[in-house]
């Protein structure tokens, strides 16, 4: 009979009845067969393993993550809700140790969705690791957070969020932008002037295999989650390199992804995309799940899975190797990101594009440039949907100054009547407010 | 009129029900070397006071099948299995004739790699050579794509006496349930057909012409005699089932509420919701293995009238180990019974031997003899109640699929604890103080669960999967596989369910205005293959939830 190594709790949560439309290929169907290949295998049977029922995550739950505007609701739907609270419950899970490891199986996923949210990106609304790591901060005191992004494509929501915090180690892999949505992830994005190389960035080529993944997670990965020594280790669990997704050029298997998963040794794995959903994600999302229980997946294959006509050819072999040592000295050497210093002020432009809701938002991030703390944060935003807004936040472990500058940010605004929509994050205090002139 | 017989494991029990009542009844000790005894016994018993003509439908539940599979004493059994990939099929492993073939079916019943033929004639043969009779064919997801085992079985022809099939049993899913319980159903298949031909001889020797007979299910539903001999395996476990269908007998239970059988060893929980029990779908674990046979949800915890006493410097504690009987009937030990004896809750055998042994184990921490009984006593309620509590708990923590359950997901909120049993009445007044909800003991529960055997009415599931993309759809444990159209809708299936499950049911002799059929699962999912819409993905469970015969309740039926 098997056993579970490692105590699991799985919250699966396909929302069964959401979707952005009938054909679109975040719907109802991605869930489906995982749920039947999970359930015929008995995964859930397997004693060690807990199936869980998600949480609902409250708009307080996200404005304290993400400025939304002009308001959480009007860009969430319930399944956001319930798709950030089924990560909550299974950070929970782990951290009051009711199972050593926790996978939440959710939808729809979040890693597209940066700090300020006017809409949807690449399917997402809402960051929903983001949301789960800031709930477990407000709610179990602060933390080192590392989180690597496995999904195909760039995890840029979960970049910008975590852009000037040192106290998170973000980590993406995947499709080179160049060839892939969103289009960025290069190895110079290394994190804001407070949190330099705390960003790391390792694109692809396409028709990378499983070898190619698992030298960078070996040779990149493993030794900076040495060096931060986090206390938790998430993984966004993203299941679109897979070589048969039809939206991303990978050559990435089941085995694969379990090897990776055993490898990465991740506290809590949260789905993110994946859209091969009949003859990935079964497989996939069950070699993740044995690999996290400590069981063997060495039978988890997909159906004529012939790992030889999806290896990688060998100059992608060489490139890839260039590319980890090149990264490797980088964040050894960080370069400074690109913008302006003023009045010790920090400043990047941002253009960005909603492509699943077709927005174009422009945006200017300050962040004051603090000898005592991370420093008080402040994004000034238009969209095609909304007039100038503006968000400001006094980060976890603020200095006294900063916090002060955050009210007064906040409050020179609303006086001033520039902006449409004021939103205030005060992690220090627990204070979020929000005002529309 | 009605005769149902509980063979349990301390007590056979048997009651005959007219329209006007309890006509007869009978308690009499089990006999454990020969079941068939007991049952012959008990129904004498009722004869000799009716006659028997009186007799013109008998129920019986029965542990046999329950104590084959724990005691080992079953048959070996040749274990045909085709897992293709996933979870390695040697997990599964069960008895010492398993044979893992090559050979896979996918999630959506796509034959993704055919039968190795030669080695499964291989297996046949070593199946053969070993004298194997009996043997189970399973396959991953047969019950998607039933062909596979149909094969299975074809070539096991001529070799077998009595092939099991994986998809028979449920349409549910479960790759190593399926094979556990069809290994458990070949292992029990020749016991139990020689017990029913036992029976029915008994029957006929007895004079009794009953116009059918009907075997006990751990859903509280029935079977006919002549379905069980097929699927023996879904005769297990059914004795607490009895007992809880007998609380819905004698009461009239219409709100959230929880049940408590007391018994000598065990305290088992059954929650209702709304008067309905809980049925458990997924199926119950025999002998530690999970299993597809459906089962109400109870939860068993080591408390009961003759669970030893322990104290040590933290605390004093009750069960879960039996060590005998109360020290006031000359146990070894200790036991809560003992506790409630010294304190004059109840009066049983001899009160100064339950004192000699409180006496004894308070001695070593200092504890008075009385002292350690309230502890005792307080600390077996607050389990129970706290297990009660932790049951419900998860029984409202169940996963949800939709925003809609989820949001709108019933909670079940008990307001009333009815507990039978030995200890229950001695044990009311401390339940209620540890109760918010209301407890109540009904007046008798000396044959309940021979009531709850009497009055149980036939149950069945069905699970239909139609997939409109292959053109295919699928009732596994009818038996039932047919093409469908590409316009075949949520509705259509819905109502072919529905049908086929009252079809079946007639088939049985069952009266449809007694069964209702309801429908616990629908949903429709759009499959997308490029951009376009190809099909659907249609699921339907319908069921006859367990009950008891209306017509006959009333006759019963006892204030509590």
């Amino acid at each position: 009979m098997l056993k579970a190594k490692n105590t699991l709790g799985i919250v699966f949560f396909p929302a069964f009845d959401w979707a952005i439309s009938p054909t679109h290929p975040e719907r109802q169907e991605r869930l489906l067969y995982t749920q039947d290949q999970l359930r015929e295998e008995g995964v859930f049977d397997i004693p060690g393993i807990t199936e869980l029922k998600p949480d609902l995550a409250t708009a307080a739950d996200v404005a304290r993550t993400h400025f939304c505007f002009p308001d959480v609701a009007s860009v969430t739907t319930t399944s956001h809700m319930i798709s950030a609270g089924g990560a909550m419950r299974a950070a929970r899970t782990v951290l009051d140790k009711e199972a050593k490891k926790a996978f939440a199986l959710v939808r729809p996923p979040g890693h597209h969705a940066m700090k300020v949210v006017h809409g949807a990106r690449g399917f997402c609304n809402i960051n929903i690791e983001a949301v789960m790591v800031e709930w477990l901060r407000e709610t179990y005191g602060p933390l080192r957070v590392a989180i690597v992004d496995t999904d195909c494509h760039h995890g840029d929501g979960t970049q910008d969020v975590y852009w000037n915090d040192p106290d998170t180690l973000f980590i993406s892999l995947h499709q080179d932008g160049r060839t892939l949505y969103p289009g960025t992830g290069y190895p110079y994005e290394m994190g804001g002037p407070g949190a330099l190389g705390k960003t790391v960035n390792i694109p692809l080529p396409p028709g990378t295999s499983d070898e190619g993944f698992l030298f960078a997670v070996r040779e990149v990965v493993l030794p900076l989650l040495a060096e931060f020594k986090p206390d938790l280790v998430i993984n966004s669990a993203g299941q679109d390199n897979h070589f048969s997704d039809p939206i991303t050029d990978m050559a990435f298997s089941a085995q694969g992804y379990a090897r990776l998963t055993e490898l990465l040794g991740a506290d809590i794995a949260v789905l993110e995309g994946g859209y091969a959903i009949q003859g990935a994600l079964p497989y996939v999302n069950l070699g993740l799940v044995l690999s996290m229980a400590g069981l063997d997946y060495s039978h988890v294959r997909e159906p004529n899975f012939d790992p030889e006509a999806i290896r990688q050819p060998a100059k992608v072999t060489a490139y890839i190797e260039e590319v980890c040592r090149d990264i490797l000295a980088l964040t050894r050497n960080p370069k400074p990101p690109k913008g302006e210093t003023a009045h010790g002020w920090f400043s990047r432009r941002k253009t960005l594009y909603y492509d699943t809701d077709a927005i174009t938002e422009y945006q200017t991030e300050s962040v004051r440039l603090c000898d005592h703390c991370r420093g008080v944060v402040k994004y000034e935003t238009e969209s095609t949907r909304n007039p100038l807004c503006l968000g400001v936040e006094a980060p976890i472990g603020a200095c006294e100054k900063c916090v002060e500058e955050a009210y007064r940010i906040y409050e020179a605004g609303q006086i001033k009547g520039e902006y449409r929509h004021l939103q205030l994050i005060d992690r220090v205090g627990k204070h979020y407010a929000s005002y529309t002139g | 009129m009605l005769c149902g017989i509980d063979v349990g494991g301390t007590h056979t029990d048997a009651v005959l029900i007219g329209p006007e009542g309890i006509v007869a009844c009978a308690k009499l000790r089990t006999n454990h070397d020969d079941l068939l005894a007991s049952v012959r016994e008990a129904l004498s018993s009722i004869v000799a006071v009716a006659g028997p003509r009186a007799i013109t439908r008998l129920n019986l539940s029965t542990t046999l099948s329950t104590n084959a599979i724990i005691e080992g004493t079953a048959d070996p059994v040749g274990m045909l299995v085709s897992g293709g990939p996933g979870i390695d099929p040697e997990a599964y492993r069960l008895g010492d004739h398993y044979f893992v073939l090559p050979g896979a079916i996918d999630h959506r019943g796509r034959e993704t790699a055919p039968l190795d033929m030669a080695a499964v004639d291989a297996a046949v043969a070593a199946c053969r050579a070993a004298g194997l009779s009996v043997h189970a064919a399973v396959t991953k997801f047969s019950t998607r794509h039933p062909e596979q085992e149909l094969a299975l079985r074809d070539r096991l022809a001529g070799a077998s006496e009595f092939v099991s099939l994986g998809h028979s049993f449920s349409g549910r899913l479960g790759f190593g349930r399926r094979i556990a319980t069809a290994y458990c159903n070949s292992a029990v298949w020749r016991l139990y057909n020689r017990f029913c031909d036992a029976v029915e001889q008994s029957v006929a020797e007895l004079g009794l012409s009953p116009d059918i007979i009907n075997v006990l299910k751990a859903d509280g539903g029935t079977m006919p005699l002549g379905v069980s001999r097929g699927l023996p395996v879904q005769s297990i476990l059914s004795g607490p089932a009895a007992s809880v269908m007998g609380i819905i007998a004698v009461c009239d239970i219409a709100e959230d509420s929880v049940i408590l059988d007391i018994g000598g060893t065990t305290t088992d929980i059954a929650v209702f919701a709304a008067g309905a029990p809980l049925v458990e779908n997924e199926g119950i674990a025999i002998a530690g293995r999970p299993t597809l046979v459906r089962a109400l949800r109870t939860r068993s915890i080591g408390v009961g009238g003759d669970s030893a006493i322990t104290v040590d410097r933290e605390a004093v504690r009750v069960g879960p180990r039996r060590l005998g009987p109360p020290m006031a009937l000359g146990g070894p030990a200790p036991t809560l019974v003992d506790a409630l004896n010294i304190q004059n809750v109840i009066a049983l055998g001899d009160p100064r031997a339950s004192f000699r042994g409180l006496a004894a184990a308070g001695e070593a921490v200092g504890m008075e003899p009385d002292e350690v009984a309230d502890a005792a006593i307080i600390s077996a309620v607050n389990h129970i109640r706290s297990e009660v509590a932790a049951f419900v708990r998860e029984i409202n923590d169940r996963p949800v699929y939709t925003i809609f359950e989820l949001l709108e997901g019933r909670r079940v909120a008990p307001s009333r604890v009815y507990v039978m049993g030995g200890p229950a009445l001695a044990l009311s007044g401390l339940l209620q103080d540890a109760f918010s909800e209301k407890v109540v003991v009904p007046e008798s529960f000396a044959v309940a669960n021979a009531i709850g055997a009497a009055l149980a009415r036939p149950t069945f599931s069905v699970e239909l999967f139609a997939d409109t993309a292959a053109g295919r759809l699928t009732i596994p444990s009818l038996g039932l596989s047919r093409a469908v159209a590409d316009n075949y809708s949520p509705a259509a299936a819905e109502g072919e369910a529905a049908s086929k499950l009252r079809e079946y049911l007639e088939s049985l002799g069952a009266d449809l205005t007694e069964t209702p059929v309801e429908t616990v699962e629908l949903s429709s999912f759009p499959m997308v293959e490029g951009q376009t819409q190809v099909g659907h993905n249609i699921r339907v469970a319908c069921q006859v939830r367990p009950g008891v015969l209306a017509a006959y309740k009333k006759a019963v039926s006892q204030s509590c």
